[in-house]
């Protein structure tokens, strides 16, 4: 024994009341000081020692990045087939019998209607030659009697004109008496909005099992974090912690895996459009477009970011409800 | 009210070996006395029945007036907090500090820092280790480790201090000096239950004596020095 006990001096200690003196609002404070306190350490403790928990980062990162990219590729989709909508032009074809002064006047009163952008006509005429030049039939055509082509007014509705409106539109121009029908060409975009609604749930589809994988990973790294703190969790029960005190530092661990994956994620992403965006824009040159490859949305990135946290929450709270009962003093 | 009273209680094992049968005797506040019994006489059973490690087949057990062996498991983290303990196993931590063993049952309490400084160097003190707080308890010899228990039992100032073979690994000259230590402690007020096995050391001491034999109980009173 040291020196200074050997003393015999009297322990400062006294017993019972003031251990209980702790009042309502310290109690709060140091509630919160406790929250603060475990979120530090545990994030500190996450990226001062990263190569024990890397492998959980990047599986993370990995899981979100593929419903990530996925999510971006359709938003960039969407966004296109709401430009072709908004395009989707008709053609007016004439009856046979009208002349040109006749589709003329009708011309300059469709010019004139609401939500109509830009008018072309192309005359029988002209269609004919049209023909002649680009199907080679040119001798074949020479022996009909006369032109079978009807005359065509082609028509722009307005970019920002609905789509209901577009079809009214047409159905107007069909009760004409010089219009033989008109074609508006919409199977393919609906088509198109089929095939988006389709990826749409696969992204979610996918997402959920994704989700489910990031619950496992984070539950089982959490299990794995569990069983190397058996120890102290014993002492800490013993002398009094609670369970919610227990499990708080696994839980916010958890939830800083997955905001670390989370933002390994948007790295991820960021590299994919940087990669991605350059060839896009080739393409849509090569169609005479200025598009441009969008990246992911502020919102989106958002919901990501934070669904990875509660992912992770979620996932030590998993394992910590499995593991943490059978660890008592 | 007694510190602790102990009603009847029987402790069966799944196996069907009685560790307890029918025990009954009270603590009165600040008292002072000692448990003992060979080794598997039940010593640390009838301990752990009063932090609700373990729970009584039959009977009841009552700590400063709570029944514990019906108390809600949401409940227990505050009667342990009203009781120190002291294993012959010391059950420290080797990766932290001195201080921040014998701080965790304040920082588990809410204590703010200072004042919890302020106790752990006040339980440092009395256990003799002041000056110890940045070593590691893996540095410190068996005496040593075994007061850093006590420090850490008795930092949060309980009404119950248990010990359980706390002098085990321990030549008897430090046994000696751990048992004046709980006497202490004993004389502000605190109600301390020693189990031991090493006789001549109670003997020399004196006070109260409850001594189980194959889970009963029989009692020796106090014999004056």
């Amino acid at each position: 024994m040291s020196a200074k006990h050997s003393k015999g001096r009297q322990p400062r200690i006294q017993p019972g009341a003031s251990a209980h003196s702790i009042g309502i609002k310290d109690r709060l404070n140091s509630w919160a000081q406790q929250h603060q306190l475990v979120a530090v350490e545990t994030l500190m403790r996450l990226l001062t020692k990263p190569f024990g928990s890397i492998m959980t980062w990047l599986v993370i990162a990995i899981s979100l990045t593929l419903p990530g990219a996925m999510w971006m590729t359709l938003d960039n989709l969407s966004q296109l087939s709401n430009r072709f909508q908004a395009s989707g032009s008709m053609s007016v074809y004439l009856k046979p019998a009208v002349t040109d002064s006749d589709a003329q006047a009708l011309l300059a009163r469709v010019e004139n209607m609401p939500g109509v952008a830009d008018t072309r006509y192309i005359s029988a005429d002209q269609a004919l030659a049209e023909f002649r030049a680009t199907s080679g039939l040119g001798e074949a055509l020479d022996l009909l009697p006369e032109n079978p082509l009807p005359g065509v007014i082609v028509l722009e509705p307005e970019l920002s004109l609905p789509q209901s409106d577009v079809i009214a539109l047409a159905e107007s121009l069909r009760g004409e008496s010089r219009v033989e029908t008109v074609e508006l060409d919409t199977a393919w975009l609906d088509r198109l909005h089929a095939l988006l609604a389709l990826s749409e749930r696969i992204v979610w589809v996918l997402g959920a099992l994704l989700a489910l994988g990031i619950l496992l990973v984070v539950g089982n790294t959490i299990r794995l974090s569990i069983a190397a703190r058996v120890d102290e969790i014993r002492v800490t029960k013993l002398v009094g912690a609670t369970n919610a005190w227990v499990r708080r530092p696994f839980l916010y661990t958890g939830l800083w895996f997955g905001m670390v994956g989370g933002l390994v994620s948007w790295v991820l992403l960021a590299i994919g459009w940087v990669l991605v965006s350059g060839p896009v824009e080739d393409l849509a040159a090569l169609y005479g477009s200025e598009y441009r490859l969008l990246p992911l949305s502020a919102g989106a990135a958002l919901v990501l970011l934070l669904g990875a946290m509660l992912l992770g929450w979620l996932g030590a709270w998993w394992s910590v409800v499995r593991h943490l009962h059978q660890i008592e003093p | 009210m007694p510190m602790v009273r102990f009603d009847g209680v029987s402790k069966r094992y799944p196996g069907g070996t009685e560790a307890l049968s029918n025990i009954s005797f009270e603590l009165a506040r600040g008292e002072f006395a000692f448990l003992t019994g060979h080794s598997g006489a039940g010593k640390s059973t009838l301990l752990k029945l009063m932090l609700q490690m373990e729970r009584p087949s039959k009977g009841q057990v009552f700590v400063d007036g709570d029944c514990v062996n019906t108390m809600k498991s949401s409940l227990v983290p505050f009667l342990r907090r009203k009781v120190g303990v002291v294993f012959q196993n010391h059950q420290l931590l080797f990766d932290r500090t001195v201080y921040d063993n014998v701080a965790m049952p304040l920082l588990i309490a809410g204590y703010q820092p200072a004042e919890a400084s302020r106790r752990v160097r006040a339980a440092l003190d009395s256990v003799g280790l002041l000056g110890y707080e940045r070593r590691n308890p893996i540095e410190l010899s068996g005496g040593e480790q075994q007061r850093v228990g006590i420090a850490r039992a008795v930092v949060n100032k309980p009404r119950l201090l248990l010990a359980d073979e706390p002098t085990g690994n321990l030549d008897p000259e430090l046994s000696e000096e751990i048992m004046k230590l709980f006497l202490r402690f004993q004389q502000v007020g605190v109600t301390v239950l020693i189990a031991t096995h090493d006789i001549a050391l109670i003997e020399r001491m004196g006070h109260r004596r409850l001594i189980l034999e194959h889970g009963a109980l029989h009692e020796r009173e106090a014999y004056v020095r």
